[in-house]
This record gives C-alpha cells, structure tokens and sequence, in this order.
C-alpha cells in the first residue's frame, strides 16, 4: 500500500493550485456574481490540458489518468466551484466518448474537447426524471440516415458552451433507451435561459430543447439499447468529478475556518484558544481527510476499472459521503465565522452555497447510498 | 548556443515547521528554489528567441533526480546532475568547482544563468565563483536579457537606476526575482517531464580537489524579534495623533 503522491503527481497539484490561486481566486467572486467564467480563462485552461487529462494522447488527452484528474479538480474545487462544476461535466461527458465512442467519434470530438476548443456536456435528465431512466420521454425516430431528436432536457450543465452533448432519448422503433452525441448549437438545438442557482455559478445551467434535431446514424454512441448502460458508467465516471468537487469545497471551508479563528479575538485573544473552537476544526480535518482519501481512491479506481458495476457502488459511495460531507463543512465553518460568515465579504458564504449543490446532482445522496446497499444485498 | 541554469534543490519552504525555534526539515518535501526558477524561465524564453537548449544544473543528494522534475517540466530540455550526500552541506567553495567542472563538461554552453540568491540560504555567491572559476565574465542583478550576435545586453536594476550592459559571452548572470514570472506548465510538460535526458554523475566521477567540508556552519537562523507597542486608540484623531507621535505620518 502506498498513500505517497509521486513527483509528476505532486507537481500536477502544485501547478493546479498555482493556476487556481493565480487566475481563480482574483476573480472567484466575479464568477459567482456574474455567473459566467471568462474565455480567457477557459482558454489557459485548454493550454494547460485540464479539459483532458485523463483522456489517452493518441485523442488529444493528457494521459493523466482519473487520479491526476483528482488532484487537479480538488485544487480548482478549492478556489472555484463555478470553474469546478464546468471541469466535472465536461470530463464526465468525454468519459462517456472515450469509453464508448467508435475510433471516428472519438477521433472527431476529443481532440477539440481535450483543448478545451470545445466544450463538453451530458443530458439525462428531463423534466419529468432525474433519477429515473424508465421515465425518460426524450424521442429518437429514424428517418433514413439520421435520428430525429425531439424532446426537453433538464438542468444541463455547460449546455451554453459550443461542443459535443451526449444525449440520451427513447429510440422509437426499440422503445429503448439510447445514447446520441449531438453537435450542440446544431438545427433544431436552443437552451433556456440559465438558471438561476444557488451556488456553483459559473457552471451554466439551462435546459436543452430538441426540435428535430436531425443527427447522422453514425453519431448513434455505442448500439440502440445501450442507453442504460452508457447512462450508468458514463454518471459513474462523473462522480469522480462531483465527489472532487465537493472535497475542494471541504478543503475550502477548513482553510477558510483556519484563517479565522486564528485572526478573530475575544478578550485580546483569537477564538481559536476556546476548545468548542477547536473541537470544529478537528472536525473539519477530520471531514477533509476522509474525503480526501475517498476521492484519491476513486480516481485510482477509476484508471483500473475491472467490474463496472463494483466501480459505480465504490463512486456511488464516495459521492453519497463527499457530497453530504462538503455541506456540513462548510455549516461547521460558517458556525466558526458567525454572523460575519453570512456575509459576502467573507469566502464562507459562497463556500456555503457551492456545497449545496453536491449532495442535489449525479443522483441525490439517497439514490447513491440505494446503489450501495444494492450492492451489498443483491449478492 | 546552450543555456546552462544553476538550480538549488532546497526544502519546501512553504512546508517547513518550526520546533523550538529551530526549522524541522524532516519529512519535507524537496523543491528548487524560487529565483531559480526565475532564471530558468528567463532561459527558456531567450530559447524560445534564439533557438538551442536550456540544461539545467543540479548538485545534491540523490532526491535531486526527482526534484528536477520540477524544472524538466517547466521548459528545461535535459538535465546534468551531480550527486553526492554531501553537496546538501557544502557551502559555496565546495560547490562553486563542482559547478564549474559540470559547465565544462556541457557543450556549447552560452550563458550560465543563477538566481541572485538561492531559496534557502541566499549567500549569493556561487555565480561569482563559478564565473571566476571559468574565466567568464559575470553580471549580476539583471532585470532583462538579450542575445545579440556573441554578445548579451544586460539590464541591472540598481536601487537608484538601471544599468544597460554589453557582455561577451559566455558569461555568467545572476537574475533578479521579478524578472519574469514563471509560466505555469501544462499537464503533459510535467507527465514527460522524467522522460527528458538526464546526464547523471557521481562526485567522484569529476575528480576534483575539494576542501575539507563544512567550512561554514550555521550557528541559528531566526527572523528579529519585533516587539509590538500596543497602543490602543479610542478614535481615528487619536490614531491619527499616535501615528504622528512615532513618526510613521
Ligand atoms: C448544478 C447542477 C448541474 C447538473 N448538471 C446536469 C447535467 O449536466 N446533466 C444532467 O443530465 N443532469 C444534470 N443535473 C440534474 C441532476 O443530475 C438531477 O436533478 C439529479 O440527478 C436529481 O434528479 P431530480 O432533480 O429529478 O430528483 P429526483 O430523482 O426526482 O429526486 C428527488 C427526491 O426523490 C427521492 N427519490 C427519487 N427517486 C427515488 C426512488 N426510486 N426511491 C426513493 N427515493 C427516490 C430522492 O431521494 C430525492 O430526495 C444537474 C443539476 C444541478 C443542480
């Protein structure tokens, strides 16, 4: 067993965190405020290969693996949840691609998508489902060469953003769930106006209305039917980076809480003296590391996955347990802050907000901890 | 034309405890020091203009070979490394032939570029001895440089001026910290970063005549102790007043 992060991975943390603190944190509140991350962003981003790094070279990726994937996510989870939740929908989108694309899918839309030229997304959910693929009444008709897409997408992360959108809808003639990748942007394609969420800003929600959007047999992702399957892997992968996330947003709320109570005073001495004081940051380490662990683990995980189906309960797991985990955090650091946490002055409360959303997405925490006592019980 | 940057491999400074007044570097990971890593961007830029290779320099322990990982992936081509326990210890008459032994032995070596001092004990003597070791004219200080033709144009940032010189190369510079700042490297700079070459040498293996180790010894190192006055004030004319009576405004 060895926990020691080597050289190459410690450099790429290092260089996250640089690039976080450097470009990020200047402007994380704008990006909260505005609820957009400006392109000269997203372009280093690109030049620095973090919109592919676990992506294989032979499609334009880094090669990093999920565990590089890891260490960078949670750096830039740390400054930004905005920034955070565009990285994780976009890999979970290409993750989908790179296990299930043909050699031509691939070879067409990575190697933009790595770049970060293009802009990746994932659409599941529909107004009437989150959780449920069975309820799923986006439609797929065939008409010669091509699919007719019809249908309205729900909450849809990055779907502003031009590039590939692996789309799940009913494929008429199976009555099966199956999985397209549409050119976002294409005919047919319009979004809503994004939601306005409570935290995570930055990362652009809006709907996705399909009006016979016509898509070329060949962009079918992997056969009529598989959508399940696709749906499953593809959101197991995705968890990596909603599990990451919420782990920033703990590292966030401890150093946050840290740099508090060591600078606030009562009676001439910072409240850090007092032991209810002491007892949250104990706390707050020991929620980080946890997490921490779980999310190294996962990204492991992921490089070596033999049995899908034992990998989606070990992500299911780490998501149920970071994403839950993140939000009482960031309570515990915004209690250590008091009034002054509420405030917009202080980095807490954003914190705050962005860890809302990580129990709420990928399937709330109850579908993530059914998925793990499935595991157990179905033996 | 090559660029050889001297580099420092030093313990994370961010990293360090400290116990009983005394720095606990057990555990700590190591790093190249920060104005080296000015000077290595300053390389990799005038590579970038005038084409060649930037190799970095090293000696130390043996973890050097995982520490200059951090330079590889940050623009240098190759590395030469010489390793020995004892380097970590020696001061600047130790190093200063060891350094000036490896540049011989680099080709076509253009420019020998140091931080002005190095992370940890910032003595900033080495580019001064290696130069004078070597027969080459040194400048220090510098705030930007230029190749033209055989010859660099050397910025010096004095306190009171700038000083604009022409040097004969080769030559050796010292730069200053806010020369540049240090690119950020991309994902696969750092993932190959281990796969450039490396040139690795034994102490031995450069046969030197070297003195008696340590010649130096530090005996503390602690930041001066500032005593706070600790006036309070009931309102801004009386911070005010307070400032003026110390003479601050
Ligand atoms: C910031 C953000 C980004 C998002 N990005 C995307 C995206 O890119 N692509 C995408 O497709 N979606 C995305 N979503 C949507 C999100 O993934 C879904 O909303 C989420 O999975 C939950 O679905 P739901 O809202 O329909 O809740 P539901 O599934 O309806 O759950 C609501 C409640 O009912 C309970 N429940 C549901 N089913 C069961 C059951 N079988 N048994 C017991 N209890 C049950 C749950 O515990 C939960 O408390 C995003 C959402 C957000 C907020």
């Amino acid at each position: 067993m060895n926990f020691e992060l080597s050289k190459e991975q410690s450099l790429l943390q290092a260089m996250a965190r640089d690039f976080a603190e450097k470009r990020l944190e200047p402007i994380a509140r704008q990006i909260d405020e505005e609820n957009q991350i400006p392109a000269e962003i997203l372009a280093e981003m690109g030049e620095l290969e973090l919109f592919g790094i676990p992506i294989g070279e032979e499609y334009g990726g880094a090669a990093g693996g999920y565990d590089g994937y890891v260490l960078v996510m949670e750096q830039i989870a740390r400054i930004s949840g905005g920034v955070a939740m565009t990285l994780a929908a976009h890999t979970l989108g290409l993750g989908a691609l790179d296990k299930f694309g043909t050699e031509e899918q691939k070879q067409k839309y990575l190697p933009d998508a790595c770049k970060g030229k293009t802009i990746a997304s994932f659409a599941f959910t529909e107004p009437g489902t989150g959780s449920d693929p069975k309820q799923l009444t986006s439609t797929a008709v065939k008409e010669g060469d091509y699919y007719i897409l019809n249908g309205t997408k729900r909450f849809i992360s990055n779907a502003n953003h031009p590039g590939p959108c692996v789309i799940f809808a009913r494929e008429s003639e199976s009555q099966e769930v199956t999985a397209f990748i549409v050119d976002k942007w294409c005919e047919g394609y319009s979004i809503s106006e994004p939601w306005a969420k409570i935290g995570m800003k930055g990362g652009v929600l809006t709907d996705v209305y399909m009006e016979n959007i016509k898509v070329p047999a060949q962009n079918l992702l992997g056969q009529i039917g598989q959508g399940f399957p696709i749906l499953l892997y593809g959101i197991a992968l995705g968890k990596i980076g909603t599990s990451t996330a919420a782990l920033g947003g703990t590292l966030a709320a401890l150093e946050e809480a840290l740099k508090y109570v060591k600078e606030k005073t009562h009676r001439g001495a910072p409240i850090a003296k007092f032991q209810a004081i002491q007892l949250k940051i104990a706390d707050l380490k020991i929620k980080y590391e946890t997490s921490r662990w779980l999310c190294y683990r996962l990204g492991w995980l992921a490089n070596n996955i033999k049995d899908p189906a034992a990998f989606a309960a070990e992500a299911a797991l780490a998501k149920a347990y970071c994403g839950d985990t993140v939000v009482e955090a960031a309570k515990i650091a915004m209690d250590a802050h008091g009034s002054y946490g509420l405030m917009k002055d202080y980095n807490i409360e954003r914190i705050l907000r962005d860890a809302l959303i990580g129990p709420e997405i990928e399937g709330v925490s109850d579908m993530q901890k059914m998925i793990v006592a499935g595991s157990l019980l179905k033996r | 034309m090559n660029i050889v940057v001297a580099m420092k491999q030093i313990p994370d400074l961010q990293q360090i405890r400290i116990r009983q007044r005394q720095p606990v570097l057990d555990g700590v990971p190591a790093a190249l020091g920060m104005i080296d890593k000015n000077a290595l961007e300053a390389a990799v830029l005038l590579k970038e203009k005038e084409g060649g290779q930037v190799i970095v320099l090293s000696a130390g322990n043996e973890e050097v070979e995982e520490t200059v990982k951090e330079a590889l992936a940050a623009g240098a081509d190759q590395a030469f490394l010489v390793i020995d326990d004892s380097i970590e210890n020696a001061d600047g008459s130790v190093k200063a032939p060891i350094l000036a032994e490896a540049v011989k032995r680099i080709e076509d070596v253009g420019l020998l570029l140091f931080g002005e001092g190095s992370g940890d004990n910032y003595s900033g003597q080495l580019g001064s001895r290696v130069a004078e070791l070597l027969g080459w004219p040194q400048v220090g200080f510098a705030s930007k440089i230029e190749i033209q033709g055989s010859q660099a144009i050397i910025t010096r940032s004095l306190e009171d001026g700038d000083e604009i010189l022409e040097v004969n190369l080769p030559a050796v510079v010292t730069v200053l910290g806010d020369i540049n700042e240090p690119r950020i490297p991309s994902v696969t700079q750092i993932l190959k970063a281990g796969r450039k070459p490396k040139e690795v040498l034994e102490l031995e293996e450069l046969e030197l005549d070297l003195p008696a180790l340590p010649q130096i010894k530090t005996l503390s190192n602690l930041a001066p102790e500032t005593n706070r006055k600790q006036i309070k004030v009931g309102s801004v004319e009386e911070l005010i007043q307070a400032l003026k009576s110390e003479g601050v405004i």
